[in-house]
């Protein structure tokens, strides 16, 4: 399984790498801007994406539009400290498979993560 | 923005900290409003607030906080740039958090990383900037609340 990290922070990426360390990934890649995630995932379509949503140049939801553009069936786990039901709606409307809010709870990562990879 | 409002960063404070799941609970001292003295301390993410609000939110740590946190991340070592990117990171997640609260037009920027050598942060000169200390682990962080 391919996993494809998309946040500014590099704290956060390797947090959330630490969290979902397992057996079943076999290939982790990390990205700190939307560009560079198109670019990762047009490349290597990953298995599941994590996605933050502000980030410079690109942010989030424009990236998991292009990556949604390139695989409708791509599954995006959008973590973002962006709180508010509005943007979690418009994130899953727009085609991401879940939505995690900031500070993460490694729990609920993990079982975000096995509900994805399980769907 | 008024003493009910800064309760929302305050609820957010508490969460992250909380989140890190340490030995012990972070202590929030009451909130002031600032006077001439800037608190600010060694690492600064400043996020800029734009939509129905405008303004900042801050958030200042001095390095030990910060390599404190880092460890219960499981993070080390921790490089002046890792704390740079901590520090901004969660400056990012209160005032995102507070989306709860005021919702989706309280929009935030990305973080930008100040250190006490080059930080050229100024209160704005109108509104109520409110000052939130914060103790954890014996260390002291403040957040900065200017909102108009």
């Amino acid at each position: 399984m391919k996993l494809l990290i998309v946040d500014d922070s590099s704290v956060v990426r390797r947090a959330i790498e630490r969290d979902l360390e397992s057996g079943e990934i076999k290939e982790v890649d990390q990205a700190a801007t939307g560009e560079e995630a198109v670019k990762l995932y047009a490349a290597k379509l990953h298995d599941v994406v994590t996605l933050d949503i502000t980030m410079p140049g690109m942010d989030g939801l424009t990236c998991l539009d292009k990556i949604i553009g390139i695989n409708p069936e791509a599954r995006v786990l959008v973590i973002s400290a962006l709180r508010d039901k509005a943007t979690a709606i418009d994130a899953i409307k727009r085609g991401a498979s879940g939505f995690l809010c900031k500070p993460i709870n490694p729990s609920e990562l993990k079982e975000a993560f096995q509900l994805l990879i399980e769907d | 923005m008024d003493d009910q409002d800064i309760q929302v960063f305050i609820a957010g404070v508490r969460r992250y900290f909380d989140s890190l799941r340490a030995d012990e609970r972070v202590v929030i001292e009451p909130p002031f409003i600032k006077d001439e003295e800037r608190p600010l301390l060694e690492y600064t993410g400043i996020i800029g607030i734009s939509g129905k609000t405008h303004g900042a939110v801050c958030f200042t740590a001095n390095g030990l906080m910060l390599k404190n946190i880092l460890g219960f991340l499981n993070e080390s070592p921790s490089s002046r740039e890792t704390l740079c990117d901590l520090v901004g990171e969660i400056a990012n997640t209160l005032s995102g958090n507070a989306r709860e609260e005021f919702g989706s037009d309280f929009l935030i920027s990305v973080p930008v990383v100040a250190t006490e050598d080059d930080s050229g942060f100024r209160f704005p000169e109108e509104g109520r900037n409110y000052v939130i200390p914060i103790i954890w682990r014996s260390e002291k962080a403040y957040l900065l609340v200017c909102l108009r």
